[in-house]
């Protein structure tokens, strides 16, 4: 328990002293505060680029629109830059022989993984609810109807499939040499969850649907109850992925 | 639309997006001269990279461009 206290805080430190984190939080503030700007911009926008000849009236900018921006971001940025920053971290570490010293001295390398993810997954949660209450704050100021009743119940199941994605990164990580590999088969992953949204049966298990329906959810147009096979799938995944991390690490050479 | 009132309607929107861009962009710039053992690339190519890409330069920079060896 300790030693997992202990690593969590050397990832801490790393991550800081690498700038990594700060990265992470300033990218994830910009996104937050660019979804309310752009649903603002969008009707100017279109205005703009069409001059006075466009036919149909634009709609005002609603609090969905905001929202939709939201989880448009998050998901095609936000995931993304996720992905690329913490796709070495295994890798990296055994690559440049930095576990070495440590497991020699007896620390379990079911601690190192451990640890590992649970820092992972709590940098998530941060900068996840950095831009999810930055994008709140500025939606609540900007629009002022009541469109988007349920904020808390559309946003968990993209945290679940954050976690998801992140222990995904974690087990690719563990098992290629360097974070391009890692990267590819972490990309790979997300392609067959994609593929397997095209037949319709499977649509309610599987964890792309996490990061489609947010704004069905947002709106009560979509009972999330529906979607709890999907949640529990991504759940036990997450388990087995740091699971089979342990397991491979254990049998790799350091 | 009016340039004038619609900057002075969205500062609370541009101000902070602004200060936080213009955060990233000085992070990456010192560590691009601070450290310049780049996977590939030169210190030129980086410095230009980080300060006209917005957002996803300094993102490439920490995640492509950065030396191993801190």
């Amino acid at each position: 328990m300790k030693n997992i206290y202990y690593f969590s805080k050397k990832e801490f430190l790393e991550s800081w002293r690498t700038s990594r984190l700060l990265i992470l939080m300033i990218i994830f503030l910009i996104l937050g505060i660019m979804n309310p700007l752009i649903a603002i911009l969008t009707p100017d926008i279109i205005q703009m680029s069409f001059g006075d000849s466009l036919p149909v009236n634009i709609p005002e900018p609603t609090s969905l629109d905001s929202w939709g921006q939201f989880y448009q971001n998050m998901t095609q940025m936000g995931l993304i830059v996720i992905t690329l920053l913490f796709s070495g971290t295994m890798s990296g570490e055994v690559s440049k022989g930095t576990l070495i010293n440590l497991v020699t001295k007896g620390l379990k390398r079911s601690t190192v993984v451990i640890s590992k993810s649970i820092y992972l997954i709590l940098q998530w949660s941060f900068c996840m609810l950095l831009a999810f209450f930055v994008t709140w704050a500025y939606t609540l100021y900007y629009f002022t109807d009541d469109n988007s009743p349920h904020v808390f119940l559309a946003v968990f199941p993209l945290w679940i499939f954050g976690i998801l994605l992140i222990t995904t990164i974690l087990l690719t990580s563990t098992v290629s040499k360097n974070s391009y590999e890692g990267l590819l088969l972490t990309g790979g992953f997300v392609v067959l969850l994609f593929v397997m949204n095209i037949f319709d049966k499977f649509e309610r298990y599987n964890p792309i649907t996490l990061t489609s329906e947010n704004i069905n959810f947002l709106q009560g147009a979509s009972n999330i109850g529906n979607y709890m096979p999907a949640m529990l799938i991504s759940f036990f995944l997450s388990l087995l992925f740091i699971y089979l991390s342990i397991v491979i690490l254990n049998k790799k050479k350091l | 639309m009016n340039g004038i009132s619609f900057l002075m309607d969205h500062l609370p929107l541009l101000i902070p997006l602004i200060i936080l861009q213009f955060t990233l962009m000085i992070t990456a710039l010192i560590h691009v001269i601070k450290h310049p053992d780049y996977r590939f690339g030169t210190k030129g190519m980086w410095i230009f990279i980080v300060v006209i890409l917005q957002l996803i330069g300094p993102v490439f920079y920490f995640v492509f461009g950065k030396g191993d060896n801190e």
